[in-house]
């Protein structure tokens, strides 16, 4: 049974930001390299999808897309999707406990006390409109509160559409689903395929990143939407008889019954 | 009558690919004969058939983005078969057989798994007419070989499941 498509793309985030652009910034990989998928690990993937039909014309096998994106600098995917929360809470935790313990002792020290605000952290806002992000303490890579902008963890990439020749020609049929994985924050892109039209069908993908900026003394994350493009290449052959090579026939069992 | 037997493959292909096995619940094979079968969900299934029914093998995968492909169904004839040999058996020396017509290409069939340069297992259908020829009572075992992507090491079989005519 032809097996799911699996099509992972890599972003390197913190460059995509700076030069506004996904040009050279992303890394395509899918399953299907045994069945003539090329430029695994690039950015010029181009996705083999082998299609099957019957004799009547009919197609026999259904070819089904998956999209997972990930990002270079982002909290890896193997991470419960609660570590920031949990960490948030934790540090917040400590914070408090440590504060409690200052005002034991009747003097408290300026130095101590602005340690303990630094170490409260900066919870920067959402964008108004912005998609895909809660808002969350801004955390740096060891996943301590910071409150500085330039030691922060990205936000995974999120995809927000699938366009297109494969999709205006009508050769995949992309949506986006709700998922119980959380590893893709509960929702996940996949397409069917048309298989009876072979050809090469280049689609554009839209993500938007999420960069850290100061406004009005404080911290949005805004949102960044840029595209990038990769390609299906879809094949079509006839299902045949795996015994006759052809149309249905009689099995081929050994004329006399097997000894014992 | 039934007029069709389905025998459906279930594999755990990473399980079995790690295991070298189909074996260790790698592997359950079930069928829908009403004739009465034997062993169902387990890698010794003997299936119930009669002559002129079709019998199928769909394989199913357990993890959808593992390609699990049926190699080849080779019907064992008690001395041992060695592995990767030629898919067919035509039974030797009898002019009767086969009763059922056997469609033949009107052109050189191309290679039966080629698909844009590489071998493509999705492209196989497999099944085929009981014959009547076959001896009732008698189970006819058969090796089952599946491919598990395409390394050296991705074909596996087993030689324990069977067809018995009822």
């Amino acid at each position: 049974m032809a097996q799911q498509h699996g099509i992972i793309v890599l972003f390197d985030v913190e460059n995509a930001l700076r030069t506004r652009s996904l040009d050279g910034n992303t890394y395509w990989f899918d399953n299907m390299k045994f069945l003539g998928s090329v430029g695994e690990g690039t950015g010029q993937l181009v996705t083999i999808v082998p299609g099957t039909y019957f004799l009547d014309g009919s197609q026999a096998t259904e070819q089904v897309l998956n999209w997972l994106p990930a990002a270079l600098g982002a909290i890896p995917p193997t991470v419960p999707r609660n570590y920031l929360a949990e960490q948030e809470r934790a540090h917040d935790r400590r914070t408090l406990e440590q504060l409690a313990a200052l005002g034991g002792d009747g003097e408290v020290s300026s130095t101590e006390v602005s340690r303990l605000q630094q170490r409260v952290g900066r919870r920067p806002r959402k964008q108004a409109g912005g998609r895909g992000l809660t808002a969350a303490k801004l955390l740096d890579v060891t996943g301590k509160a910071t409150s500085s902008a330039a030691a922060y963890n990205y936000p995974a990439p999120v995809i927000t559409d699938i366009t297109g020749q494969a999709v205006s020609e009508k050769i995949i049929y992309p949506a986006q689903y709700g998922s119980p994985d959380m590893v893709y924050d509960g929702w996940y892109w996949a397409a069917t395929v048309d298989t009876s039209r072979p050809g090469v069908y280049p689609y554009t993908m839209h993500v938007q990143l999420h960069e850290l900026v100061e406004q009005n003394d404080e911290l949005v994350w805004q949102s960044v939407d840029l595209t990038c493009e990769s390609s299906l290449k879809i094949t079509s052959d006839p299902k045949r008889n795996a015994f006759t090579g052809a149309g249905l026939g009689v099995l081929p069992l050994p004329a006399a019954p097997p000894a014992g | 009558m039934a007029e069709k037997v389905s025998i459906v493959v279930l594999v755990d292909a990473v399980g079995a690919l790690s295991d070298r096995t189909l074996h260790n619940g790698n592997l359950s094979l079930v069928d829908d004969s009403p004739a009465g079968s034997r062993h169902q969900g387990t890698p010794d299934l003997i299936t119930a058939v009669v002559p002129g029914q079709v019998v199928q093998w769909t394989p199913i995968h357990v993890d959808v983005q593992t390609p699990v492909e049926i190699e080849a169904i080779e019907f064992l004839s008690g001395v041992a078969v060695p592995p990767s040999d030629a898919q067919v058996f035509p039974p030797p020396g009898d002019p009767a057989v086969p009763p059922y017509p056997v469609e033949s290409p009107a052109v050189a069939a191309p290679d039966a798994t080629g698909s844009d340069g590489y071998d493509n297992h999705d492209l196989l259908v497999w099944e085929g007419v009981v014959p009547d020829y076959m001896v009732p009572g008698v189970p006819y075992r058969y090796r089952l070989s599946l491919k598990l992507h395409d390394g050296p090491n991705s074909v596996l079989h087993i030689d324990s499941p069977a067809l018995l005519r009822v």
